[in-house]
């Protein structure tokens, strides 16, 4: 690329953003990144599908942001009546929330005193490339979520974001930090409608010693939202961090999702589940990035595709010469449902230390195995139905390897349910 | 015994990947009896298993098979199973994300043709699991996901107990068993076996036949059956061995 690629859209100009910062009156940490991220503007390149690996089967150009205008800056009337631990944002607003929990500070950037927000920025850098500049620069609608040290928050926080403004650029951000030895779930929701939307989201976790977090995120896009997000965990000390993408909505789903395992003894699960159908396409980048010794990672990642949707999964562990004793596993397993649907997967190792536990890895893509369904067929089953097991089984590992509550994993295989039996009914 | 003849083969061949391996097999089992099938490697063994079940990959070319009086010919497998028809899987399959207990409910539920209440099916799959010595905390696992060999071939036996066929093929159930485990699988068999069932065993050895006793033992021989006898005749291959029966058959 070269020195100063113009920026990808006619709207979304550093004079915008200051605009932006101005009408929502910005608190010292955001206007300190909103300003970096407006100057990052015109001089970061877009990430390029010849050049960037991650990138090389969603060209940003597809996010086509010409035309696009900055977030708004209405603010909602609070009219929800919300549980204990829940947020809602509507449009990147502030639009209901339940009581508050002890040890649990969960609020908009907006509500938060400054100095809370000193670590924004620390996981997901406004430098990345021009996405990520985008971002900050037209950052609304950011939740801060911190446990205090020894917290056990036994609800897991709902975090909820709609999106209904036609034309927008979505800027969600959730900066999650546990407190030493706190327990942590939350369940962030994404749902927009019908209408065209591009979305930049950034999730930070950041995860302090002996901490156990879990973190869920349900992309439940419209049919014409296209979404290229960075979440990035950073682990302490004896931290655990656990997190499941779970993908049933969406025109283009791009996410980048990193464990970066600083602190010794420190572990990453992740988990992904795709259903795609119509022309959805779902792309996924995983890092596994063992920094420290005595690290352990496992990542299983799953898309069930129908009709003409698309899979990409492009992962990578990274054992760093100073990870001693690394254990790290990565699989990526694709089943296609129909013969127009396509999956591309690409699981990649890169060790720099001869001392490591484990480090495997393994990826499949194909159409249902016909051995498989005898087998089950043979025990009554129809073929319909063998091959319905066969795929609520497959995804159901996953979901049940996420670890999350009886009446949390009910009502996500719920939503898996609801797209494959839609799927159903399409083919 | 003049009863109905439950399974019917006559004259059957049949192809897996363009190859005949079934080259015209002729078989009569009656409610009440068990047979065994012994053959070398090779012999159509599992061809057999697999044809009878209406597995896709084999390819019916010749003859007919008839069970409760029904031709099979073009029948799915699930329908085969829905009649009452049920083999042993020499090599059951891996099913992650679907648990034991799961499967079995679906399965039952299709075979029987109604949902079984959740209590009622409980009561008897701990039965069954009692009856096969299998741990309660099987059911919760992901069908033969991990399993060893004796926990693949107990879950086809706590199939079998809960789908009570009419008809059952066991393929090669003695493979991969230690003596314990056998005698295990072989006391549920005998112990679900009634007077309006029946089996059939299709074995390389004759180990399993000390255990699960069969009125008639047939030798399978490329694709054929070259030899029809008592249990008198599962000791005469134990000692004298394949060679010499099929250079007994061969010229014949």
């Amino acid at each position: 690329m070269t020195s100063a690629p113009s920026t990808a859209a006619s709207f979304l100009t550093t004079e915008a953003s200051r605009a932006l910062g101005e009408a929502l009156g910005d608190g010292e940490a955001v206007a300190r990144l909103r300003a970096s991220g407006a100057s990052a503007l015109d001089t970061l390149p877009m990430p390029s599908p010849a050049l960037d690996r991650p990138w090389k089967y969603v060209d940003p150009a597809a996010l086509d942001l010409d035309g696009f205008s900055p977030p708004g800056t209405a603010s909602e009337a609070w009219d929800e009546a919300l549980p204990a631990g829940a947020l809602l944002l509507r449009d990147g607003a502030t639009a209901g929330r339940g009581p508050s929990i002890d040890g649990l500070a969960l609020a908009d950037f907006a509500e938060t005193p400054d100095g809370a927000l000193d670590r924004l920025g620390e996981a997901v850098a406004f430098d990345g490339d021009q996405l990520t500049a985008l971002h900050y620069a037209f950052l609304r609608g950011g939740v801060l979520i911190q446990t205090q040290a020894n917290a056990e928050i036994a609800e897991p926080v709902r975090l909820t974001r709609e999106y209904s403004e036609a034309g927008t650029l979505a800027t969600p951000h959730t900066l999650i930090v546990a407190g030493v030895n706190s327990r942590l779930t939350v369940i962030e929701e994404y749902r927009s409608g019908d209408e065209p939307l591009a979305v930049l989201p950034a999730v930070e976790l950041l995860i302090g010693p002996g901490a156990v977090v879990n973190y869920t995120s349900l992309h439940r896009w419209g049919a014409r939202t296209r979404v290229f997000g960075e979440q990035r965990a950073i682990t302490e000390r004896d931290a655990d961090v656990r997190s499941l993408s779970l993908v049933t909505g969406g025109r283009l789903v791009k996410s980048h999702i990193t464990s970066s395992l600083e602190g010794r003894g420190s572990s990453s699960e992740m988990y992904g589940i795709a259903v795609g159908a119509g022309q959805e396409h779902v792309d996924f980048y995983t890092l596994q990035d063992h920094i420290a010794e005595d690290t352990r990672s496992d990542l299983l990642f799953k898309s069930a595709l129908g009709e003409q949707s698309r899979a990409v999964y492009y992962g990578l562990t990274k054992v760093g010469l100073g990870a001693r004793r690394a254990d790290a596993n990565q699989e990526n397993r694709n089943l296609l449902l129909s013969r127009a649907a396509k999956a591309d997967s690409d699981p990649v190792l890169e060790i720099l230390t001869n001392d490591v536990t484990r480090v495997s890895h393994g990826a499949t893509a194909g159409p249902v195995d016909e051995e498989e369904l005898f087998y089950i067929q043979s025990r009554g089953l129809t073929r319909e139905g063998a091959v319905g097991l066969l795929v609520r089984g497959f995804l159901g590992e996953p979901l049940d390897r996420s670890a999350l509550r009886e009446g949390v994993r009910e009502e996500l295989s719920g939503l898996v349910e609801a797209k494959l039996t839609a799927l159903g009914s399409g083919t | 015994m003049t009863e109905a003849p439950l399974l019917e083969i006559d004259a059957l061949r049949a192809n897996v990947a363009g190859n005949e391996i079934l080259t015209g097999l002729n078989l009569t089992i009656r409610p009440g009896e068990v047979h065994a099938i012994m053959g070398p490697n090779g012999s159509g063994k599992s061809t057999l298993a697999n044809t009878l079940m209406g597995n896709p990959r084999y390819e019916v070319t010749g003859g007919e098979v008839r069970f409760l009086g029904q031709p099979l010919d073009g029948m799915a497998p699930d329908e085969r199973a829905r009649r009452g028809l049920f083999l042993a899987f020499q090599y059951p399959v891996a099913v992650p994300g679907v648990t034991v207990v799961n499967f079995l409910r679906q399965a039952v539920n299709a075979v029987r043709g109604e949902d079984v209440p959740v209590r009622e099916f409980r009561q008897e799959l701990f039965q069954k699991m009692e009856l096969l010595k299998v741990d309660r905390d099987f059911a919760r696992r992901y069908l033969n996901d991990g399993f060893s060999g004796g926990e693949k071939k107990r879950a086809e036996m706590l199939q079998l107990a809960m789908l009570q066929p009419r008809m059952a093929v066991l393929d090669e159930t003695d493979s991969g068993l230690d003596i314990d485990a056998l005698r295990t699988v072989a006391d549920g068999v005998n112990a679900l076996m009634h007077e309006n069932m029946g089996l059939l065993l299709i074995t390389h050895y004759q180990r399993l036949l000390n255990y699960i006793k069969p009125q008639f033992v047939h030798v399978l021989i490329d694709g054929r059956i070259v030899r029809s006898g008592g249990p008198e005749l599962a000791e005469e291959l134990e000692e004298s061995g394949y060679d010499t029966i099929e250079a007994a058959a061969s010229p014949a």
